[in-house]
């Protein structure tokens, strides 16, 4: 069968039209940026179709056809390892930032791009460097193409730019002035990026979403025997939620502050795990009441847990310590404007359905959801696993728009059935 | 008597058709695009209408287009091959009046290569992959005197954004290509990109041992450096500094840009080439490949001229470098017209 589709994509590549890009090489762009105390690159890798096989080979390494996350990040870390990076001839350590694989039969036809974006930590020195970036992967198949962005920092000039005849071996001659005045300038553009970087960290980490929206769930509600029954009053769910969330915060500063300063490291693997744990924990919570009025106090403790998480992405950023301070700022202002956006789409539809009998349907449903991610984030991150759970939630999200506004709809639709619960409960 | 009457009454007819268009003619090229875009509107029904437009400031929309064929990226809005005569006669109406006459030239010259690739039987499994059926027209805004709008046109080796706000307009980005770069219709000898590839060459050609020594980079550049997704880049610039050119040269220079400057209609055209003199002793001429060039024939090599806002590309395409060319026209400080809108 294997042979069959090897034989089946060769074929194509035969047949390919005279108009398409019939490329014998893998294209390699880089383009990089340098900044006071990092590099930014960013690559388009565009294997052409007499090359796909070597390069699906490089990348699908369990031969299964599709190519998985933890492949795209496999395959990522790969490259990175293939090149080489140095700074006044100190070897520089890149650090992976994000890698986007698209599907084999895009790629297949020569056209799919690869994106990899990395960063390198940049230790200080005097004020003419050279940067050289040596790229050895693939060599026989490899065409290269390496550019600077011109630095937006009048402090940074590039000076001169040298290749070899394939673009395999790049240098840099850049000058550096070690002014003061000009490191606020940065900092301040860093910190509108690294508020967008914290509103987006939210709203594209569905993790720390879905245990947010599953620790919402119940908060309307009162814990009676053991059970869920009638809610409270409109003022004291407010005060709840707001408690919540709060204490969330207070949670998560404090551990990004101190991990994001390099007070406190962590590895990441067994931080991952333990969110997936806070999402089941509440999960389980929404069903049937495990630490009833105690959820601000619950939420302050998970709260540290998904402040190490945050901090790992600044650490992938390679800042410097005292960029650090200064976009740490940043970073949680923007992590609390989304999560407030988040509480404010929903807060009003969770009171309305509150009042109702229909939020019984929704807290068990969501519950269950909730739980079923988190025990499949959990074997994920423990086993190497893959499981659909990804795939599921991030359509999910995509729709989220959509998802707030039905769910405002069902209150307002199951408005008039309000009181039955809370008569039940009494 | 009667014949008579009929031949004036004939001047007379003649003379009114001849007129339409020279009134046309004498409006400003905003103006004209308007009119059109109403025109060509009027011939759509309300659903292919909705299919044409998008919001001005549609992001994705903007950046919806590529040199590959529409089979690989799909285009958004209506492809010609989706209307009727009436229709299809009245978006090209539309874009001809977007662009100048050399410019229409060789959008349809473009378009008529990839007719060429069609005949050749490109194309898999049967679907068409080719042809001037498969470029699509889209409308970003609502067309109007005073406020932004944008028109764009493209499809395979080809992207015209043309962003309209007021009396101003702008090209940038766009894509032209070619593929074949060398073809015959109807007993002539068309080259799409011939003008480019002639002028790279003469200017190339005149420049002395120093010069060339500057000009030239010693590595090969495989392709577009910024292609079709990287709006907004400025790179570092190479190669020879206008300053260090001839005056002749500095024409000749002049001269090539204007043959992507020139694509939109004259006015603006106009302003573009003045914008671009203004930052031309900071503009940069670097080649890569090949050091013969002829005139007359497609050459082989890479070039880029880059100035304070402008980035031109000329990319031959590996495997087939004389008939097969990208290239790109930008103003990094200027995609879709954003120093337009902000005023």
């Amino acid at each position: 069968m294997r042979r069959a589709a090897a034989a089946f994509t060769l074929l194509l590549a035969l047949a390919a039209p005279a108009g398409a890009h019939t490329l014998d090489e893998y294209l390699q762009a880089t383009l990089i940026s340098v900044q006071k105390s990092r590099l930014m690159a960013s690559m388009r890798l565009v294997p052409g179709v007499a090359v796909f096989p070597a390069v699906l080979a490089a990348v699908d390494t369990n031969a299964d056809g599709t190519i998985s996350p933890s492949e795209d990040q496999a395959y990522a870390h790969r490259v990175l390892d293939d090149i080489r990076i140095t700074l006044d001839g100190q070897t520089l350590a890149p650090q992976l930032v994000s890698a986007k694989v698209p599907a084999p039969d895009v790629l297949k036809d020569g056209l799919g791009e690869i994106r990899i974006d990395f960063t390198a930590a940049l230790p200080r020195g005097a004020v003419s460097r050279k940067l050289v970036i040596e790229n050895r992967h693939l060599p026989r198949v490899s065409a290269y193409l390496v550019n600077s962005l011109v630095s937006p920092d009048p402090d940074i000039r590039l000076q001169v730019q040298r290749r070899n005849a394939d673009q395999s071996v790049y240098e840099l001659d850049y000058t550096q002035a070690s002014g003061v005045a000009g490191a606020t300038a940065v900092d301040t553009v860093g910190f509108g990026e690294m508020f967008r970087l914290g509103l987006r960290h939210i709203a594209e980490g569905t993790d720390h979403l879905l245990f947010l929206l599953a620790l919402l769930l119940p908060t309307p509600l009162l814990a009676w025997g053991g059970r869920w029954m009638g809610c409270t009053s409109v003022r004291s769910s407010l005060l709840h939620i707001a408690g919540v969330v709060t204490a969330f915060t207070i949670g998560h500063s404090l551990t990004l502050a101190l991990a994001g300063l390099g007070l406190v490291t962590v590895r990441s693997g067994p931080v991952e795990v333990l969110i997936a744990v806070s999402i089941l924990v509440s999960a389980v919570h929404a069903l049937r009441p495990l630490f009833s009025g105690k959820e601000a106090i619950i939420a302050a403790l998970f709260g540290l847990i998904h402040g190490l998480a945050f901090a790992t992405v600044l650490g992938q950023l390679g800042l410097s310590q005292w960029e650090r301070a200064v976009n740490l700022l940043g970073f949680n202002l923007g992590i609390e404007a989304m999560q407030l956006a988040v509480v404010a789409a929903t807060l009003p539809s969770l009171l309305l359905l509150s009042r109702t009998p229909a939020y019984a349907i929704l807290r068990v449903g969501g519950a269950l959801f909730a739980g079923l991610a988190a025990l499949c984030w959990i074997v994920e991150r423990t086993w190497g696993l893959q499981t659909p759970v990804d795939l599921v939630v991030n359509a999910l999200a995509q729709r989220a728009m959509l998802l707030a506004t039905l769910l405002l709809l069902a209150g307002l639709i199951c408005w008039p059935l309000r009181g039955a619960s809370v008569r039940r409960a009494a | 008597m009667k014949a008579k009457f009929a031949r004036l009454l004939r001047s007379g007819v003649l003379c009114v058709i001849c007129l339409v268009p020279a009134g046309a003619m004498a409006q400003a090229g905003p103006a004209r695009m308007l009119t059109a875009v109403n025109a060509f509107f009027g011939t759509l029904s309300p659903s292919q209408k909705q299919k044409l437009s998008f919001a001005y400031d549609d992001q994705e929309q903007r950046m919806r287009w590529s040199n590959l064929p529409t089979t690989m990226v799909p285009r958004a809005g209506l492809n010609l091959g989706s209307l009727s005569a009436t229709q299809r006669n009245a978006a090209m109406v539309l874009v001809a009046t977007a662009l100048s006459a050399r410019g229409y030239k060789k959008v349809q010259e473009i378009m008529g290569g990839d007719e060429v690739l069609k005949s050749q039987g490109g194309g898999r499994g049967g679907a068409p992959m080719f042809g001037q059926d498969l470029y699509y027209i889209s409308v970003l805004g609502t067309p109007s005197a005073s406020t932004p709008w944008m028109l764009q046109f493209g499809g395979h080796h080809l992207a015209l954004n043309i962003t309209v706000a007021g009396d101003k307009g702008v090209l940038t980005p766009t894509l032209t290509a070619a593929q074949p770069g060398l073809y015959t219709l109807n007993g002539k000898s068309v080259r799409p990109l011939g003008a480019e590839s002639d002028k790279a060459a003469a200017l190339f050609n005149s420049l002395d041992a120093q010069q060339r020594s500057q000009a030239v980079l010693s590595s090969r550049v495989a392709d577009l450096v910024l292609g079709p997704g990287q709006d907004g880049k400025t790179i570092q610039p190479e190669g020879l500094k206008a300053t260090a050119m001839t005056e002749p040269q500095r024409t000749m220079l002049m001269g090539l840009i204007s043959e992507w400057s020139g694509i939109i209609y004259d006015d603006a055209a106009a302003t573009r080439l003045a914008e671009v003199k203004a930052g031309l002793n900071d503009t940069w001429f670097a080649w890569s490949g090949p050091a013969t060039a002829n005139v007359g024939s497609n050459i082989e090599s890479y070039y880029r001229v880059q100035g304070p806002n402008l980035v031109i590309e000329y990319a031959p395409q590996r495997g087939d470098p004389a008939m097969h060319i990208h290239t790109m026209y930008r103003d990094p400080t200027n995609d879709y017209g954003r120093r337009l809108a902000a005023r």
